[in-house]
């Protein structure tokens, strides 16, 4: 299974953060509708439904690249995500003019530590596993 | 088996045709004995310190949830 390698990366990549995004919009419709809580957070949707498993995929691309020069821990290379995708996020909050909530933005040097733990163990099991059995690994 | 099978046979014959190529190109049996072989994931201990200080972080900081959520 040699042919279109990077596309199976793509898929391999995009595949965690399409699964954890319905559970982000079934909570997001539990918090925005159901509990009426005032804070527009659809318009701020667009990143983490459009940009994050995109650039899940092209991040797992990248790694097929850089792995074929040096061996790369997948958990470690997954781990840089966030200091990727981070302030892209921010960016994108400030280009919507969306307020964060002051409570988040003091938890976000925890939720930026949280996160990059979180991709570490994620790209290593998860990612890899995808990996692993569209034989890319 | 009666006439009438022996002709619906003969006639799904003709309609599929036979196989043009019906051995296998390669030998599938090592790919299988290589995945079998393949030892189980061990998960090292620091990794599951680290999934606990990552749930733990969650719980002591809940107000970090959105933040994680909106970066996945």
């Amino acid at each position: 299974m040699s042919k279109h390698v990077y596309l199976r990366a793509y898929m391999a990549g995009i595949t965690v953060p399409s699964a954890v995004m319905v559970l982000a919009l079934t909570m997001f419709c539990v918090v925005r509708l159901g509990f009426q809580y005032p804070l527009p957070i659809e318009r701020a949707l667009v990143f983490p439904m459009a940009l994050v498993p995109n650039l899940w995929g092209l991040w797992n691309m990248l790694y097929v690249v850089v792995r074929r020069r040096r061996q790369v821990p997948i958990g470690l290379f997954g781990a840089l995500v966030p200091l990727i995708i981070a302030p892209i996020g921010l960016a994108v909050l400030r280009a919507l003019a969306l307020d964060i909530p002051r409570f988040v933005l003091a938890a976000f040097p925890v939720g930026l530590a949280v996160i990059v733990g979180g991709y570490y163990l994620i790209w290593k099991y998860a990612v890899g596993f995808f990996n692993r059995l569209l034989e890319i690994a | 088996m009666n006439e009438s099978d022996e002709r619906v046979q003969e006639l799904v014959r003709r309609a599929i045709g036979p196989m043009a190529d019906p051995e296998l190109k390669r030998d599938l049996w090592p790919r299988m004995r290589a995945r079998l072989e393949t030892p189980p994931v061990r998960v090292p201990w620091w990794d599951w310190a680290l999934a606990g200080a990552v749930v733990l972080c969650l719980i002591v900081f809940p107000a970090a949830i959105p933040a994680v959520l909106y970066q996945l």
